[in-house]
């Protein structure tokens, strides 16, 4: 069965992370998605690693390739007036639109929601941007994801207490924020089919953040507590939970057995060290914590990682290797899953990118195909989609409009 | 907007996100606890820090919007009545326990329901059978590994985060199979591992060793350029901002600005801001700059930062456009001016007569909004209503379902 977006267009005018994964989302699910780019302007993932080989480029990067997979591109100067007809064109065309331009460029190119909606009334369009389009300080604010974790509260929660705040891994709401995005175009593109209705969505990352930190803010707005650093890993509530060093360079391994059933098995297999009977009860566990944890992390501490996490699991101990990106290659669930997706380059050549992260097993998804260089749709989208003559599209690439 | 769309949530950590988040769009949801009360209700934070079954911060903030009852689907009772109850809706979530099996797999389901079935790792393979909780989930996303710093171990998020990450696949997954039966009025089986959920936070890690580079390491954040390290979080009078040096033709500007206005302010050399900060990387392979000036630069902004306050560095930063913002604490978040005034937040009732502020509106829309209808359900506070309307049950025969421990 064809894919669930099977026929559905997608024109993607936005660039770095959030609205281009957001495209890949849809692009996942079998929609048509081209994606807008200027060779004069190109989007600056492609100046963001992993290179392949380490030797960078813009048509090297292969975060550009996991965010903006199976997509097609164009390459045209938006801001000529020519540009400007192609992107309208291209939105007479389109079922979705995504931007994620500063708030209020779109608009003084005559691009925005009311231009693109008076033509195309049943355009659904989402707009990203740190803070949204409204509000004080809205109009204007650009920003990345490390800024929208720091203001979601998550960047001052991570870290160590006698440290400056770590904050998470890489700009993190780019990670978050997509999921709103496309649940929200996917419940206007079923509530589009009965109504006829289109929809302008509009989401800010900061706020997507706090979405995935709603307990720590329940916490302040409810008790009152402001939740503080707590730098190790596991929660005060659980014992044992938490990292415990194995053989080999930053090797970590994640244990959470907390639950009573978990702990004995724990306890049954790494034997006498555990047998004392203050560890008998979840008081005295809690109570003991740090010797406890002690002499798990003894227990672990000359052990290969991979052969402790058989061991573990063996037992039924909830356990994983804390994993780096070596791991991945080799880690047989993802490669069972196939997840990890080769994919070849012309001018580089092979590497892998990610594949979905789910599946519907009636109308299964596309083939995770490789992102697009810059423009290598241009012609082929230009002379299909928008019907233009081979002329038109050679006087168009000779004014340099199409690079 | 999904307002014709019903859906059955079998309560778990990982279901929770994804059925408010269809709540929120719309959708009727009514999640299924077993009669001692869902797994989420024993999730931390607690009002007042004091336990019970109604006091689950974590539970609240991930089901307002949803109705609820109780039904234990494992007995004969429970699994008919459930299977009656599925036939009222379009969409059923559930989790996968352990070797992928999961209650709803005894259960005869319409050929028009959409099952989403989240599962830790995958129902079937490898890791199938892999006991796991979200911690241990988080610690296979990748993003650990790489959070925190090199001399301390790996750092996590003080909340679950993998039952978000998943809830929020989930939530997409489950709309996917939505679009796709609006097609030809065939529901199917969707499956979301929670683990390739949350590698979404990993930033491609997956993807470092098939591109022939070596594995990354954890530097707090901080970037090392030249010998040179560079923070991204400095302290400042009263907290601490995040300031991001950027080069290249798009972020060096905001550095170029970044360096006058630490210079205007006497906190840095007027030498140093003078610097061409775009061009600084390859300015640097040509010997026309030096990692000294990058470590002056540096200073300048430790410097800068001290002597301001987060507030005054917010607002300065959106004045210059900077890659810079202050590290907001949940008191922070509660209170910010553009958070409030964008229409972030709504009322949702915690506790008798007490009521938060609720960061509800994920997405604002031109012909939608988002409102907290309804605050979380207490345990089994809609059993009676749902069993009598959807399934006809008599009062006596509710009774006798709860004096046999069923609901």
């Amino acid at each position: 069965m064809a894919p669930p977006l099977d026929g559905v267009h997608v024109l993607d005018l936005s660039w770095v992370m959030v609205g281009p994964a957001s495209g890949r989302y849809l692009a996942d699910l079998g929609a048509d998605v081209i994606k807008v780019e200027s060779s004069k302007r190109i989007d600056p993932v492609r100046t963001l690693g992993p290179f392949k080989d380490g030797k960078t480029g813009p048509e090297r990067s292969l975060s550009y390739h996991n965010l903006n997979a199976g997509k097609r591109c164009v390459a045209i100067d938006i801001r000529a007036p020519e540009g400007r007809e192609i992107v309208l064109r291209l939105a007479d065309w389109a079922d979705v639109v995504l931007e994620s331009f500063t708030p209020g460029v779109l608009e003084t190119l005559h691009l925005g929601y009311s231009d693109l909606s008076r033509r195309n009334e049943r355009i659904i369009m989402a707009s990203t941007s740190l803070f949204g389009q409204t509000g004080p300080y809205a109009q204007g604010t650009s920003g990345v994801g490390t800024m929208g974790a720091a203001m979601s509260g998550a960047t001052y929660q991570i870290g160590w207490p006698d440290r400056e705040p770590a904050g998470p891994f890489g700009p993190w709401t780019d990670a978050v924020t997509p999921r709103f995005i496309v649940a929200s175009i996917l419940a206007a593109l079923h509530r589009r089919l009965r109504t006829g209705m289109g929809s302008y969505i509009d989401a800010a990352q900061a706020e997507a953040g706090i979405q995935f930190m709603m307990p720590s803010y329940y916490e302040y707005a409810a008790n009152g507590t402001i939740p503080e650093r707590r730098g190790v890993a596991g929660s005060p509530l659980h014992v044992p939970q938490g990292l415990f060093r194995c053989a080999g360079e930053d090797r970590w391994m994640a244990i959470d057995a907390s639950d009573p059933t978990d702990w004995h098995a724990l306890r049954g297999l790494i034997g006498d060290q555990l047998r004392d009977a203050k560890f008998d009860t979840i008081v005295g566990r809690l109570r003991n914590r740090a010797e406890l944890e002690a002499t798990i992390a003894s227990w672990t501490r000359e052990q290969e990682p991979d052969a402790i996490e058989h061991r573990l699991q063996a037992a039924g101990v909830p356990a994983h290797i804390v994993s780096r990106s070596g791991d991945f290659a080799r880690d047989v669930h993802l490669c069972e899953a196939g997840h990890l997706n080769k994919m070849i380059d012309p001018v580089f050549g092979e590497a892998e990118i990610e594949g979905p992260r789910f599946s519907l097993d009636r109308t299964s998804l596309p083939p995770t195909r490789r992102g697009p260089r810059i423009g290598e749709h241009t012609k082929e989208v230009l002379a299909t989609v928008l019907g233009m003559s081979e002329l038109e599209i050679a006087q168009l690439s000779e004014a340099g409009l199409l690079a | 907007m999904l307002d014709d769309v019903r859906v059955l949530e079998v309560s778990a950590p990982e279901t929770m996100l994804a059925g408010r988040i269809l709540a929120d769009l719309g959708a009727d949801v009514v999640v299924v606890e077993p009669a001692a009360g869902s797994p989420g209700r024993r999730l931390a934070p607690f009002l007042d820090d004091k336990p019970g079954l109604e006091r689950s911060l974590t539970w609240q903030a991930l089901n307002y919007n949803k109705r609820g009852i109780t039904l234990e689907l494992s007995t004969p009772d429970g699994k008919a009545l459930m299977r009656d109850l599925a036939t009222k809706f379009d969409v059923v979530i559930e989790t996968a326990a352990e070797g992928g099996r999961s209650v709803l797999d005894t259960i005869e389901l319409l050929p028009r329901v959409i099952r989403c079935t989240i599962a830790p790792f995958s129902r079937t393979g490898p890791k199938s059978g892999y006991a796991a909780t979200d911690f241990t989930v988080m610690a296979a996303s990748g993003a650990p590994a790489m959070t925190g710093d090199l001399d301390r171990p790996p750092l996590f998020f003080p909340v679950p985060q993998a039952m978000m990450e998943a809830g929020a696949d989930a939530a997409i997954a489950t709309l996917a199979g939505l679009i796709a039966r609006d097609r030809d009025g065939l529901g199917q089986r969707a499956e979301v591992s929670a683990r390739i959920a949350a590698m979404m936070g990993s930033f491609g890690q997956a993807i470092v060793p098939g591109s022939g580079n070596p594995e990354g390491k954890r530097t707090q954040g901080a970037m090392t350029i030249a010998g040179v390290q560079v923070p991204s979080v400095y302290n400042c009078a009263d907290g601490f901002t995040l300031i991001t040096i950027g080069f290249g033709p798009v972020f060096g500007q905001m550095t170029q600005r970044l360096a006058k206005w630490a210079a205007d302010e006497g906190c840095m050399d007027q030498r140093i801001a003078d610097i061409s900060w775009p061009s600084f990387i390859s300015d640097l392979s040509a010997r026309k700059t030096s990692p000294s000036d990058l470590q002056a630069l540096v200073d300048g902004l430790k410097s800068l930062a001290r002597s301001k306050t987060k507030a005054e560095l917010a607002e300065s930063s959106r004045r210059l456009g900077l890659l810079s913002s202050p590290v907001m604490n949940m008191k922070d978040v509660a209170e910010y001016v553009q958070y409030r005034e964008r229409g972030l937040f709504a009322r949702v009732n915690v506790d008798a007569g007490r009521e938060i502020d609720a960061p509800a509106r994920f997405a604002q829309f031109s012909n939608y909004s988002i409102e907290i209808k309804r605050p979380a359900p207490k345990l089994s506070e809609h059993s009676a209503e749902i069993f009598e309307a959807e399934l006809g049950l008599s009062k006596t025969e509710i009774q006798a379902l709860f004096v046999a421990g069923e609901i």
